[in-house]
């Protein structure tokens, strides 16, 4: 079970926008994103959210199968920009990967 | 797929020790202008950014990657970074056919034609054209790029260079827009396409283009390359996902899954296939990712000059 932190979204903001919060999980993102690939990435934007650290290292590969593409960005509907919530997702996974 | 964190630090480490992504000594891979000779005066400074330069060297790579791919042999990868970058380097540019360099030069040399003919004042100077840092920007390591980014800026400040003229839609996003944001450097940054100024009316062409995410979402220029292919008598026969929702090739996974790559850019072709005209690409990137799935693709830059020479 995932232990919920709603801090995790401010030790979020170093690494990027403050858009995860306007998410509303309709999925757009996932039904847009080339990869259609066990909802990427409306799943991961969630556990940041809720503030699973723990999953978001677990499934931290499916990070960088984002093609950076930017078409999630272009039809989220709350302008949540899924786009650079994953980018800022790598950039929290690499400097953790840097300081373990 | 491989681990990111290991081709994140072969990348890393290639860009600290040679200032590119592959560790290819430069005069290996900025080859394009000795023949040309392209002015050394002028108002606005083109910057390559060396990325059509890097297309076959990133091919070869793939090509080694794809066939060792959640195999047992790619946990090894993790060991490549131990390997000083130019002699991995080197070894990459030994095993590149020089006919696929010359292929991708030649667009560099047809976009140094297409601005004379268009009158534009340029210049160029090798020794300041390098390249931008955007894949390590792309693959989260930011430190890295911050840090390849403000040793490039640095070099074309000190040089007085203020006006840069790019070539493809990854440089021209890192230095329009990633530049100023986190290394507060700004630039007067034009792609190439937007100066052309060139008109044929014997053409009776049709071509479809593929809109590189970069031109047709992050910087929404993708109405230029059609009105420019309309003044040289060149009909663009769009796809459904084109312009600002174009989709992407799949180039960008290349490096780290190879498969997942070719299941995009496979999809990608059929879409431009159903049109039946011929394909027209506009960044090295997706040309690249393109013609190795098998689609016949042309550059942009290719099309325009032939239609100054025809």
């Amino acid at each position: 079970m995932a232990r919920i932190e709603t801090a995790f979204i401010e030790d979020m903001k170093p690494f990027g926008e403050d858009v995860a919060a306007a998410c509303f999980n309709c999925g757009t993102c996932a039904a847009i994103c080339p990869l259609v690939s066990d909802h990427f990435p409306r799943k991961i934007i969630r556990y940041v959210q809720i503030g699973a650290k723990d999953r978001i290292l677990e499934h931290s590969r499916d990070l960088w199968q984002c093609l950076h593409c930017g078409l999630c960005t272009q039809t989220c509907p709350r302008g949540a920009n899924p786009g650079e919530i994953i980018l800022s997702l790598k950039r929290y996974v690499v400097a953790n990967w840097r300081r373990s | 797929m491989y681990n990111p964190k290991d081709i994140i630090d072969v990348i890393g480490a290639n860009v600290r020790m040679t200032r590119n992504p592959f560790g290819i000594p430069k005069f290996l891979v900025n080859s394009w202008h000795q023949d040309l000779h392209p002015p050394q005066k002028g108002e606005a400074m083109l910057f390559t950014g060396l990325m059509y330069q890097f297309v076959p060297y990133i091919e070869t790579s793939t090509d080694y990657l794809a066939r060792f791919e959640d195999s047992d042999w790619s946990q090894y990868l993790r060991y490549a970074r131990y390997m000083p970058g130019y002699l991995s380097g080197l070894g990459l540019a030994l095993l590149t056919p020089g006919s696929q360099k010359r292929k991708y030069n030649a667009i560099l040399q047809n976009i140094v034609r297409i601005l004379a003919a268009s009158r534009v004042s340029f210049f160029y100077r090798p020794e300041l054209d390098d390249y931008s840092g955007v894949l390590l920007y792309d693959l989260g390591d930011q430190d890295a790029f911050v840090q390849h980014a403000r040793y490039v800026a640095a070099k074309l400040k000190k040089a007085g260079i203020r006006k840069l003229i790019t070539v493809d839609p990854h440089t021209t996003y890192a230095l329009k827009v990633l530049f100023p944001k986190y290394v507060e450097a700004e630039f007067d940054v034009t792609p190439y396409v937007e100066l052309i100024n060139l008109h044929s009316h014997n053409g009776t062409r049709r071509v479809t283009l593929h809109d590189p995410c970069f031109y047709g979402r992050y910087l929404a220029v993708s109405d230029t390359p059609r009105r420019v292919l309309s003044n040289m008598g060149i009909d663009c026969v769009n796809v459904r996902n084109s312009g600002s929702f174009t989709s992407c090739c799949g180039g960008p996974a290349e490096s780290i899954s190879p498969k997942l790559s070719d299941q995009i850019v496979r999809k990608r072709i059929d879409e431009l296939k159903s049109t039946g005209e011929p394909i027209v690409a506009m960044c090295p990137i997706c040309l690249g990712n393109l013609r190795k799935a098998g689609a016949n693709v042309e550059d942009l830059a290719n099309v325009i000059a032939a239609g100054i020479n025809g």
